[in-house]
């Protein structure tokens, strides 16, 4: 009963914020709306007993990639300190359309199938660990590889190769001037 | 509740996501759809460890997030790249065809 | 009644929020006071004997200021932004172990939940400095934000080697296993206290302290994320920033200098020692350093800590397999 609630209420939260991470003006607001939904991600993974997963959701979700997403949003901003240019209001109705047929085609799909239905068995994050080592090793060694290329990647296809320019690791976020005309190719 | 409140949890999350895909015009704010997306995928393969048993759905919910968050690191990475080539992130369609 | 989980952790809650509320407002005092001594004058003597009331007197002095906002601040996460704060530093104390019987919570993924509020604690600071609509405010949020995401890797890495050591993720558990094998702090030798050392510093930096204090110089940037707070929601922050140092200072006893156990005084008079002690030492650090510049403190963490670290991480785990 009382898990009937919490789930209640986590979708509801959820989805208000999902809704207003795609319709928020402001950039930055979108971004925090996401870091509410994927808040709610880990309240829902505690909900269905995956208690590691949560603790990794937090950590790598709101603080790290949350983190990524607002310091391109603060370093790709066109006019300094106007981040009001997130408005979604291109392609509004193929938008709906789209949204409601994945939605339709998602939801006949879930009420077709015959669910399992297991009694819960508790969190247990041993099990969890020897699985990655054991069962699914390659994968797990095949994903540290995949990070090391990710990071590596995004360093050298980010950095700056202006003369002069010293390493922007924590200055504060303000784009290079340059002039161009909008929608011109250098 | 049981699963299928979960899973269609999941589905409306993963269609606000396509929403989002397909009407934002600023290429961060169709990063942030993406990993709207991502979101409503992990939580669907926990639902489904929880409810089927064994915990291979928690495996995979693991790898898809530190998947994603490679591809939200290198796609920022290529977020910035485009800013600093055009000044503008805003993804126009039709722009680069009307030159 | 107690076994009722509602009324337990109800009562929990309330007598640690109280506690660590209380002695977050006396430690502002006992703060000032170490100031003064190690700067060769008093610090606050007047109100009370040896000034222990200060804290109510800044409480009330608080509480009757002007609360201004800026005109174009973000109506809401300007408001939001304190009380969250706030509640990540409290959230934190839910899983240490103050005593064997008085734990708030035995989650089995204890060590990564303080973690991953400790480490969320850059976020709303950051929110306060977006909303504030001030540049410098940005500037000092932004520094704190790279700082912070920085400096929680080689944290998390350093707290995994006592999750290494003993096994568990649960605090509770690796007290217990310090309890019977010793501190790891003392033993194994070297690895403890090098992973208690490198906690130590990175938690300094976490939580803002100096030598790391860039992102709130005052000599630089006014006051920082927070320039544009005033009165009550300042109170809010600073008390946000000691309890962060607290719950920090806590949680390196618990993982590394054996949490409550201890030979003959009870097991409460050993976590208030070890705490008392990591926080004087974080208190005297404070007024003894210099501060470091941004660049030094990124090249520090990446260049030193992080390979540090691993090498740590990778000791402790040659450890458990060939202990005596």
């Amino acid at each position: 009963m009382l898990e009937q609630v919490a789930f209640f209420v986590v979708a509801v939260v959820m989805l208000l914020a999902a809704f207003r991470v795609v319709t928020a003006t402001n950039l930055v607001h979108t971004v925090l709306w996401l870091g509410v939904t994927l808040g709610g991600t880990a309240v829902a993974f505690i909900l269905l007993e995956a208690h590691f997963l949560a603790a990794i959701q937090i950590i790598l979700y709101t603080g790290g990639v949350l983190t990524l997403m607002l310091f391109g949003v603060m370093l790709t901003q066109r006019q300094q300190g106007v981040t009001t240019v997130g408005n979604p209001s291109h392609h509004l109705p193929a938008g709906f359309v789209l949204a409601a047929a994945v939605f339709a085609m998602l939801a006949g799909a879930i009420f077709r199938t015959p669910l399992p239905n297991a009694v819960a068995q508790g969190s247990n994050t041993r099990a969890l660990g020897v699985a990655f080592l054991t069962e699914h090793v390659l994968a797990f060694e095949a994903l540290s590889l995949l990070l090391l290329g990710a990071v590596l990647g995004a360093i050298v296809i980010a950095r700056r190769r202006d003369a002069g320019d010293e390493s922007e690791i924590a200055g504060p976020a303000i784009p290079a001037r340059r002039k161009l005309e909008i929608g011109g190719s250098r | 509740m049981g699963l299928i409140g979960y899973l269609l949890l999941a589905a409306g999350l993963f269609s606000l996501g396509v929403f989002g895909l397909v009407t934002r015009k600023n290429a961060v704010g169709v990063m942030v759809a993406v990993e709207l997306m991502a979101n409503a995928v992990n939580l669907n393969l926990v639902a489904f460890s929880r409810f089927h048993g064994g915990n291979t759905g928690q495996v995979f919910a693991l790898f898809s997030i530190a998947i994603t968050v490679a591809e939200v690191v290198v796609g920022l990475a290529l977020v910035i790249l485009l800013f600093r080539a055009r000044g503008d992130v805003t993804l126009d369609l039709a722009s680069e065809l009307k030159e | 009644m107690m076994e009722n989980p509602w009324i337990s952790g109800l009562v929990y809650s309330a007598v640690l929020v109280t506690v660590l509320m209380t002695a977050i407002a006396w430690i502002s005092w006992f703060e000032r006071k170490v100031a003064g001594r190690m700067q060769s004058r008093l610090g606050p003597t007047l109100v009370g004997p040896f000034g222990l009331f200060q804290p109510l007197a800044d409480a009330l002095k608080a509480l009757q200021k002007e609360g201004i906002v800026p005109k174009d601040a973000d109506p809401f996460l300007y408001r939001f932004a304190p009380p969250l704060t706030m509640a990540l530093a409290l959230g934190t104390a839910a899983v240490i172990p103050f005593t064997p019987h008085f734990l708030g919570s035995d989650l089995d993924i204890g060590v990564l939940y303080a973690l991953a509020l400790s480490g969320m604690m850059a976020f709303p600071i950051w929110i306060a400095s977006w909303a504030s609509n001030n540049k410098y405010a940005l500037i000092g949020g932004m520094r704190m934000v790279a700082q912070g995401i920085s400096y929680e890797i080689p944290m998390v890495l350093a707290a995994l080697v006592p999750v290494v050591l003993s096994g568990s993720l649960s605090l509770g558990d690796i007290v217990e296993y310090q309890h019977v094998n010793g501190w790891f702090v003392l033993w194994p030798p070297g690895v403890g206290l090098g992973a208690f050392m490198l906690f130590f510093t990175t938690a300094l930096a976490e939580g803002n302290r100096i030598p790391f204090d860039i992102p709130e110089a005052e000599s630089e940037l006014v006051a920082g994320p927070t320039t544009e707070y005033t009165a009550i929601n300042w109170t809010i922050f600073a008390a946000s920033e000691y309890g962060h140092s607290v719950i920090t200072s806590a949680l390196a006893s618990t993982l590394f200098l054996g949490g409550w156990s201890g030979p003959w005084l009870p097991p409460l008079a050993w976590m208030v020692i070890k705490t008392s002690v990591l926080f004087v030492t974080i208190t005297w650090i404070r007024w003894s350093l210099l501060r470091l510049r941004s660049d030094q403190l990124m090249a520090l963490c990446w260049k030193y800590l992080v390979p540090f670290a691993l090498m740590l991480l990778l000791v402790a785990g040659i450890w458990t397999h060939v202990r005596p």
